[in-house]
């Protein structure tokens, strides 16, 4: 495809000077194309964050004007009133334990479906793919009755039904189990032979394999998939906003929680509270985002390059 | 790179295969049907003696859940008035109070579980389908509560307490099912003070009327109309109000039948056009854009002089009006002399739903509070706190009453029994959305009258040759 | 034991059961034991996993085709059997067709200017940069941080914050200054010529930094001397997007396509929560997901809504399986 044949040697410096010539006048042009994106992305955020201390006039005033004098106030009352704090350690429990779930079962049924041979193998790995082009829409009524019919299941069903962190968190590892399921086995597939079959030889078992073994040689695609699905589900709106009415407004996530005070901002006009709060919902994600970005960036695109 | 043409393959073969797999799932699907026959009668619901005290024999030791819209008039009203007015007089029965801007998503699904709550506040954006209710059977029927002494006075019915209107509206298939509480008057809302302080005169014909609007516009002050451009419902409320003054109210008795041309009638196309042109010439700029709180605040900062709203609009802004606005209504101005109803003519109608579920656990306690609420304490107390009239006779009155509701509850006794209301938003949901989107439409331009009458009147066509949709006459 | 001097070393060998191991012990003492941990072991990592996805995945999707055939209202436990009427009735359904038409735009365009520009920050950032050669520009690492800033906020949130950005009034951070300079303001979301231009504004706002950061990670498995061959033959920066990066990156470039493509398909919280009357104004920009969640949820006909998602189903298969078919294409191997 690329032409090999006329690997001129020049010096150096020479090659670099050539290069410039050439390259000058785009770089240019090329600062002010990623300047200009930066601005569409950076200032939307900025925005919010400086609404979010400004009065409910300034709102309704010009976009573009500063606020006269920083209104925390308004953090406080989105936090005290509009229970962010609560919503946020929610999404957080729910997602963790969901993400643990789909990762630990997901490469459990990977690993199996992509190394082991048996009567059924494609069957229930073509079912799990399948799953990828459900639109959930289609899903969620039905849905609803089968956590609601889990609550009733004797002993453990108050902690699976309705209206409970524990159901979301057993519909969200099942929602994520396709896409899991799909690439990790590709994942797998792709490992060497030799090791695991040495330690099969010193009569390790197959669990011990997968867990000692197995799983650590497919650490970059467990990181990968596991950021994936900590996006998602953090991202989930429809499933809990079904899933968790608003009877258990104390197990609300976070999108639900946003969505709320959006809505309640058209009845009760409390504008400056609703930026506070998004403000409130949009910075610890943005700090862990960035405290971390190096291994996300490389985690995403080691899975989705594979 | 690793070859992934391998997996993509895979995909595309799965999806096929799902097709064929999933009739098979079917035989699981048994698991999730709705639990216990979903929307059965309990086979228990609570019953106790009948008394002097408690007509309608509800059990006195058996709680209920009171589930209310936490919107324009918040829930305060039934966690502080209601409820402990309930208890007075049933201090052993619990009440499981639930408040949710979100009745649908919340309710819905408990419906076809099976176990609804026993008193549900039906309104707000995301409310459930009445039609959709009564087809199941979920409607409580209250004519007992009608029947039955009312709360004051053991020797008067509450039949004969409320309205009317209210009767009729909250019958539905010839039964009283449906409670319509608060009162509410539609009309044009402006400040006092500011009218006064530009000498403006509330205007009594169309042609006033525009020319209050050139005037208003002139003078650069400020602009002369908006109204929640979001939601063009509120404008096609006064679009059908006009059509029925001009016209009578078979105009609008018409449209709720689902009437052959019901949308195409003369006084329909002469309101529309009137308020297009309205909408071309005096609205605040980026109306269409705004919706009704963005409106509402921009009117109280007098950006706006009028906007059309109901009497709920005084207690939707009590946060962000300025002490001296002095909020007033006036009914909208007659269209020409030839107008079959009267000036004054209002749209009144009783709103803000109430019922109770009937496959509850307890739904004696739900008539119970409805006949709580219909008390002339519980009505009372509402009016003053919420500034909203109620469908109870004379409830207001002693009451120490807002500007706003003031001039609401002036207009509506001007009006006498010249009102008028329609009745499809609620009946029929499809119908209620396609006006709105094809008004929004007509009010920025977009379309001329007889194409916005065109489609209106296709979903109405639609509508009723759809067999699954429940009709409703009146 | 002398079998431990080799394993098996046949990569196409997918069985874990070591075959010389059983045939230096010889296949009557070990098989039946081996078979049956075997067995035990599969059916264990497999129960939950399993039992999880056909509960509350396959049976719900399942019931989901046998309630479109019902005229089901959600209320009752008694759903009528009406046969195929609802799918006879969508076909009639103008809104329903303008949702699709949407979701057909998105399906054109949300992958094609999302890629075309991730692809244009993406080749700046490691390729162009002016100094040594084939780095990257000045600040990529900064650039591929803050690109991917929307990508980590919730989409429900995303919705929240372009509605105020796009409000129409002087208070809307692209109206204000508009309006500052004598300009009518622009109904981003109220003008129905406008609005669904808006949402694919939004949709490619949020998804570009994600495709910048995976393309660059493409990028940069390209063997650098690649570029130095094609810069020495004399390639400028153009010559070399086309000739050299984008022939090998077309693998990622393709499923970016498809990730996209369903993307496109499963529009939805951007719709409801950001524009007038849920897909408006006027219908002007709602689709698929929107018209199944109004006719489930808010107008409570659930037969009917899905059979609506009964076609989206018969769509999003029908992408899957076109994408795929047009993707299979040569590649180079490195």
């Amino acid at each position: 495809m690329v032409s090999q044949a006329g690997k001129v040697r020049l010096s150096r410096s020479a090659a670099r000077e050539r290069r410039r010539a050439r390259l000058g006048p785009l770089s240019g042009l090329s600062h002010l194309a990623l300047v200009v994106w930066t601005v569409l992305v950076a200032v939307p955020i900025l925005w919010t964050f400086l609404a979010s201390v400004k009065s409910e006039d300034e709102i309704f005033g010009s976009a573009w004007s500063l606020p006269a004098s920083l209104r925390w106030d308004n953090w406080a009352r989105a936090w005290d009133h509009a229970h962010i704090g609560q919503y946020m350690l929610n999404s957080v429990v729910v997602v963790a334990f969901g993400t643990f779930g789909t990762m630990l079962f997901g490469s459990m049924a990977a690993y199996v479906l992509a190394r082991y041979q048996f009567r059924g193998n494609r069957a229930i790995y073509l079912l799990f793919v399948s799953g990828l082009a459900f639109p959930v829409y289609l899903a969620l009524t039905p849905l609803f009755f089968v956590v609601q019919n889990m609550g009733s299941v004797p002993l453990i069903g108050q902690f699976i039904g309705l209206d409970s962190r524990g159901g979301l968190v057993l519909v969200y590892i099942a929602y994520s189990l396709p896409f899991t399921v799909f690439f990790l086995s590709a994942f797998f597939r792709t490992l060497p032979q030799a090791v695991a079959e040495a330690a099969f030889v010193d009569g390790a078992s197959h669990s011990r394999v997968f867990f000692q073994i197995m799983l650590p040689m497919a650490r970059p695609g467990i990181v990968s998939i596991t950021i994936f699905n900590v996006l998602g589900q953090w991202n989930q709106y429809q499933i809990p906003l079904v899933l968790l009415s608003g009877q258990a407004k104390d197990k609300w996530v976070l999108t639900q929680g946003i969505a709320d005070i959006s809505t309640a901002a058209g009845y009760d006009a409390d504008w400056s509270a609703l930026f506070a709060a998004l403000s409130m919902a949009i910075l610890p994600m943005l700090v862990v985002y960035t405290i971390f970005q190096r291994q996300i960036q490389a985690g995403l695109t080691a899975g989705a390059l594979k | 790179m690793a070859d992934n043409s391998f997996s993509r393959r895979e995909l595309l073969r799965s999806a096929a295969l799902a097709g064929l797999l999933l009739p098979a799932a079917g035989t699981l699907s048994a698991c999730a049907t709705p639990a216990g026959g979903g929307g059965s009668t309990p086979a228990t619901q609570a019953t106790g003696a009948k008394s002097a005290a408690n007509p309608l024999g509800i059990a006195e030791d058996k709680p209920f859940e009171v589930v209310i819209f936490d919107g324009g008039y918040g829930d305060a009203y039934a966690k502080n008035i209601h409820e402990p007015l309930f208890n007075t007089k049933h201090a052993k029965v619990q009440i499981k109070h639930t408040a949710t801007k979100e009745i649908a998503k919340t309710l819905q699904p408990r419906f076809a579980g099976g176990n609804p709550p026993e008193f549900i506040n039906n309104s707000g954006d995301n409310s459930m389908d009445f039609g959709a209710l009564a087809q199941d059977g979920q409607l409580q029927d209250l004519t007992e509560l009608l029947d039955a002494p009312s709360w004051d006075d053991p020797n008067v019915k509450v039949r004969d307490t409320i309205l009317p209107a209210a009767i009729e509206l909250g019958t539905l298939d010839g039964k009283y099912c449906v409670l319509e509480y608060a009162n509410t008057v539609w009309g044009i809302w402006y400040s006092k003070k500011l009218f006064d302080d530009n000498g403006w005169q509330v205007p009594k014909t169309w042609d006033e009327f525009t020319a209050l609007c050139e005037t208003i516009k002139k003078s650069g002050k400020c602009a002369p109309f908006t109204y929640a451009g979001k939601h063009p419902f509120y404008i096609y409320e006064t679009i059908l109000t006009l059509a029925a003054k001009i016209g009578g109210v078979d105009v609008l008795k018409n449209i709720d039948n689902l009437a052959d041309g019901a949308w195409k009638a003369e006084p329909i196309a002469k309101a529309a056009g009137a308020f297009a042109d309205l909408g071309a010439k005096y609205l605040l700029q980026g109306t269409e854009g705004l919706d009704h709180i963005q409106t509402q605040t921009a009117h109280n900062k007098y950006k706006v002089a009028m906007l059309p709203c109901g009497s709920w609009l005084e207690n939707e802004q009590k946060d962000s009006t300025p002490s001296d606005f002095g909020y007033s209504m006036f009914p909208l101005p007659s269209f020409t002399d030839a107008d079959a109803l009267p000036y004054g003519t209002v749209h009144s109608r009783p709103g803000e739903e109430y019922f109770v579920a009937a496959k509850s656990a307890n739904p004696r306690a739900g008539m119970e509070y409805m006949r709580a609420m219909l008390s002339k304490e519980g009505a009372g107390k509402f009016s003053e706190l919420l500034s909203t009239l109620t469908v109870v006779k004379g409830a207001a009155e002693g009451r120490t009453l807002s500007s706003g509701l003031a001039s609401a509850s002036t207009a509506l006794q001007n009006a006498g029994t010249n009102t008028t209301y329609f009745r499809f938003r609620q009946w029929y949901q499809p119908l209620h959305d396609e006006v709105a989107a094809a008004t929004g439409q007509l009010m920025s331009g977009r379309l001329k009258v007889a194409e916005w009458a065109d489609r209106c009147q296709k979903k109405a066509d639609e509508i009723k040759n759809d067999s699954s949709v429940k009709k409703f006459t009146r | 034991m002398a079998i431990r001097a080799r394993a098996v070393t046949d990569r196409k060998q997918m069985s874990y059961v070591p075959l010389g191991f059983r045939a230096a012990l010889g296949r009557f003492a070990m098989t039946h034991r081996t078979d049956y941990t075997r067995a035990r072991f599969i059916a264990g990592f497999l129960a939950v996993p399993v039992l999880l996805y056909l509960i509350y995945v396959i049976s719900p999707y399942a019931q989901a085709f046998y309630i479109a055939m019902t005229n089901w209202r959600g209320v009752s436990a008694t759903p009528q059997f009406v046969g195929l009427e609802n799918f006879q009735r969508l076909l009639g359904d103008g809104v329903f067709w303008t949702a699709v038409g949407h979701n057909a735009l998105l399906l054109v365009l949300l992958p094609l200017l999302t890629i075309a520009i991730a692809l244009f920050f993406a080749f700046l950032l490691n390729v162009a940069g002016e100094s040594g050669g084939v780095s990257g520009i000045w600040g990529a690492r900064f650039y591929r941080v803050v690109f991917f800033f929307p990508q980590v906020l919730a989409v429900a949130i995303v919705a929240v914050l372009f509605q105020q950005v796009f409000r129409p009034d002087k208070s809307g951070m692209l109206n204000a200054p508009l309006m500052a300079l004598g300009l009518e303001p622009v109904g981003f979301l109220s003008n129905p010529d406008v609005a669904f231009w808006s949402i694919l504004g939004v949709l490619v706002w949020q998804a570009v930094g994600f495709y910048v950061v995976l393309f660059s990670a493409g990028m940069a498995s390209i063997p650098r001397e690649m570029f130095e061959a094609a810069r020495i033959d004399g390639a400028g920066r153009v010559q070399l997007f086309f000739q050299v990066t984008l022939p090998l990156l077309w693998d990622t470039v393709q499923v970016g396509l498809i990730y996209l493509g369903i993307a496109a398909l499963d529009v939805f919280a951007i719709v409801w929560v950001m524009t007038a009357e849920h897909g408006g104004p006027d219908h002007s920009t709602t689709v698929m997901a929107a018209e199944i969640y109004r006719n489930a949820f808010q107008y409570f006909r659930f037969g009917y809504a899905s059979a609506l998602g009964v076609v989206l189903f018969f769509f999003t298969v029908a992408f899957a399986v076109l994408a795929m078919r047009l993707s299979r294409r040569d590649r180079i191997e490195f």
